[in-house]
């Protein structure tokens, strides 16, 4: 589903260039919950926005659904994020001037989509996650594992294949992190493609798959 | 994406009072402006009825001479249509061609009645200013002793009077006959209202003191000279002045667009403001929206998406702005007020609209292009 190969990262500024991915293979399969854990600084959330699309490696190739994507477009580019990808953050990176139900509706405003089908599935987005019964209310009016919560629903809105997830547990409680794990265990189980960066050892047990980095290198 | 983006800007409707309230006077003072510039353009286009160059007009001043006037007037007038200089002089009121003098009253036939200006003009009026009538004649020198007297009629009057009737020989008002039409008659000049005239024959047994002379082409100062000298020596007591109509065109001209243009000025110097202002919150707007910029294009927004979020959010705020202010502004054509077409305000209002959603454009699009080059991943990684 997700490939890439020989994949290295440069960070150039003046004088000082910093290799954040060194030499970095992996395939991901349809299906697959894989979790990639490492030190902070390792590289682990940059190798997250390298297979969302939303950064470009220095070398290397990635792949979605085995088509190579270094030729494509802006625009390709977005439709692709729109399309097969969500992404959770760690900050949930709601938008405050939006009500809950408006934020979940992002992702579809760039497809064609009505607002009555947009709304629709927005309530439905919310209803998976458990909210339903804060639809209207602000990102500033609710507790950081619902902000979570809200973010994972903008995140399955578009019924994407990959969900990208960014230490998404990372400003929880540790109840709060099992609750959303749980979410994101059931929504592998229903057929999600799930890559999660995290510190916790424990949440990355329950993942088929653990990816280890240091200083920008494959380890495991 | 447009509900999408009313819904935004109503949520942050607190931060966007000031910019809209400025937006609203803006388009206040850009439809005065405008419906100024559109009634003077309107008017513009508009024939002004008569020939201008090489006409003179002279103002004969008696002072306190109250000796043999008619005499002396006679024999003055005499003497300029002597001159070989001199093609026409025609005698007239004193509300000449680009004077400053306005005589106007109201006229009727049966149940129709229209506010005309007044000119009293001798026989040779039209061919001082080549001017034709479009229906019947000018005067006749021998129209004086007539029943009725002769009047000849502007277009404009004989549509508020008349309609589609001809009006030539209709009686109006007490004992005044229509003898002719003429097209227009802008005395005031190109951006005068083409408003409705009448026209009355000058009788020899009144004073009048303005003399309307069409002279040779080539004619200077030196003839100036020469008649001004000459008509002390009839009339020793009075003052001759001399004025060129094209001079006093620019003199009407001025007096017409001087306010438009300080009026213009006022609305560059308040919509330069704007701009500046739309651009300042724009830029800060974005400095502050760059995680929200990495969110939307993480959850598939194109740069051309992100251009048109910004763009699309300053027309909304334009939106509302403007919506107030037409609000106010259509109350002017509704109205009626100050006598103008309605279809002058109408324009000014189109214009205003435009002018402010191309201005706020402008003034969007760079720093939305700014926005739209914002990388996602180091947008988000910045949070």
């Amino acid at each position: 589903m997700i490939k890439l190969s020989n994949i290295e990262k440069v960070y150039q500024t003046s004088n000082i260039e910093t290799l954040a991915l060194n030499n970095i293979n992996i395939d991901i399969k349809k299906g697959e919950f894989v979790s990639i854990m490492g030190p902070s600084g390792c590289g682990k959330s940059t190798l997250l926005n390298i297979m969302g699309l939303l950064d470009e490696p220095s070398t290397g190739t990635i792949a979605i659904d085995n088509k190579p994507v270094e030729k494509f477009t802006d625009k390709d580019l977005a439709y692709l994020r729109n399309q097969k990808i969500g992404f959770i953050f760690q900050s949930f990176h709601l938008i405050n001037d939006l009500s809950i139900l408006d934020n979940v509706e992002i992702p579809l405003l760039y497809r064609a989509s009505t607002n009555k089908s947009r709304r629709e599935a927005a309530k439905e987005a919310l209803e998976k996650v458990g909210l339903s019964n804060r639809m209207k209310h602000f990102p500033n009016q609710l507790s950081g594992g619902q902000k979570q919560r809200v973010a994972i629903a903008r995140a399955i809105v578009g019924n994407p294949e990959i969900i990208l997830a960014d230490e998404p547990t990372g400003n929880l409680d540790s109840a709060m992190g099992n609750e959303i794990l749980n979410i994101l265990l059931q929504l592998n189980a229903a057929g999600s493609t799930i890559v999660m960066v995290t510190h916790d050892e424990n949440m990355a047990k329950k993942t088929h798959r653990l990816i280890r980095l240091f200083d920008g290198s494959q380890v495991s | 994406m447009l509900s999408h983006l009313f819904k935004l800007i109503w949520n942050k409707r607190r931060h966007h009072t000031l910019l809209m309230v400025e937006i609203w006077f803006s388009f206040l003072v850009l439809f005065g402006v405008m419906s100024l510039i559109s009634y003077n353009f309107k008017n513009y286009l508009e024939p002004i009825g008569f020939e201008y160059e090489n006409v003179w007009a002279l103002d004969l001043n008696k002072n306190q001479d109250t000796t043999a006037i008619a005499e002396k007037l006679n024999t003055v007038f005499q003497k300029i249509r002597s001159y070989p200089e001199v093609e026409v002089a025609s005698r007239m009121s004193n509300n000449s061609p680009f004077s400053f003098t306005q005589s106007n009253g109201n006229i009727s036939y049966q149940k129709h009645s229209v506010l005309a200006d007044y000119y009293t003009a001798d026989e040779d009026f039209t061919k001082a200013l080549g001017m034709k009538t479009i229906l019947g004649n000018w005067f006749k020198k021998a129209d004086v002793v007539a029943k009725f007297k002769p009047v000849v009629i502007n277009k404009k009057v004989q549509e508020a009077l008349f309609g589609e009737v001809n009006p030539i020989g209709k009686i109006i008002g007490e004992n005044q006959k229509v003898v002719g039409v003429i097209e227009n008659f802008k005395a005031k000049g190109e951006f005068m209202d083409n408003s409705p005239c009448i026209f009355n024959l000058a009788d020899d047994k009144y004073d009048y003191n303005k003399v309307l002379i069409k002279v040779k082409p080539g004619t200077d100062a030196n003839f100036e000279a020469k008649l001004t000298k000459d008509i002390g020596a009839i009339a020793k007591d009075w003052t001759t002045e001399v004025s060129y109509l094209t001079d006093q065109r620019q003199n009407q001209h001025n007096f017409a667009l001087v306010p438009v243009i300080i009026f213009l000025i006022i609305t560059v110097f308040l919509l330069v403001n704007v701009a500046m202002g739309l651009f300042g919150i724009l830029n800060l707007n974005i400095a502050k929206r760059r995680e929200e910029i990495g969110v939307r294009r993480a959850m598939g927004a194109t740069a051309g998406n992100i251009k048109i979020q910004f763009v699309g959010e300053m027309w909304v705020i334009a939106t509302f702005g403007i919506l107030i202010g037409v609000l106010f502004a259509v109350q002017v054509p509704l109205m009626h007020m100050f006598n103008v077409e309605t279809s002058i305000y109408w324009m000014a209002i189109g214009l205003s609209i435009v002018i402010l959603y191309g201005i706020i454009t402008l003034c969007a699009y760079h720093p939305s292009r700014q926005a739209a080059k914002i990388q996602p991943a180091m947008a988000l990684h910045e949070q």
